[in-house]
């Protein structure tokens, strides 16, 4: 990849991951996992492994909703 | 080639944005545009045919992703 743009990736993930870690409300730390694999999966694209790309593009909302019904049941 | 450094522009600045702000129903457009802008650096990045299939999985499972977090964020379905 270019360098210029493998520092704009990896910004992202790592803004994604301190973010994930320092935010305490629930919605923002989900928002800020979201970032984090934005962030990550053009690495994977960009060295080939595509399928490894679309797992990972079609497991993490699932995730997302998953951990969605724990953050409803806590608020109810 | 220039398509990708405006597109990659575009993420960091959505990224910033939806970090920085406070209000998590301000957080959540940025999200979105994070992700629209994403797939399509995905899209560029490799010159493949199954690149595509890659950028429109994640196109529709971020999309998913947002419009799951903003439902819930807003009360849910009510029953």
């Amino acid at each position: 990849m270019i360098p210029a743009l493998e520092a704009a990736f990896g910004f992202i993930a790592l803004a994604g991951a301190v973010s994930a870690a320092l935010i305490r409300d629930s919605y923002g730390k989900l928002i800020s996992l979201g970032i984090l694999v934005a962030g990550t999966l053009p690495f994977i694209v960009d060295r080939g492994y595509i399928d490894v790309a679309v797992t990972a593009a079609l497991i993490a909302p699932i995730a997302t909703i998953f951990v969605l019904m724990a953050v409803r049941r806590e608020e109810a | 080639m220039i398509a990708l450094y405006i597109v990659a522009a575009i993420a960091v600045f959505a990224a910033i944005r939806a970090i920085v702000e406070k209000n998590t129903g301000r957080k959540l457009p940025y999200a979105n545009v994070l992700s629209f802008a994403v797939s399509g650096a995905l899209v560029l990045l490799l010159d493949h045919p199954l690149s595509l299939v890659a950028a429109a999985a994640y196109f529709v499972g971020s999309t998913l992703e947002s419009n799951a977090i903003a439902s819930t964020y807003s009360g849910g379905v009510k029953r």
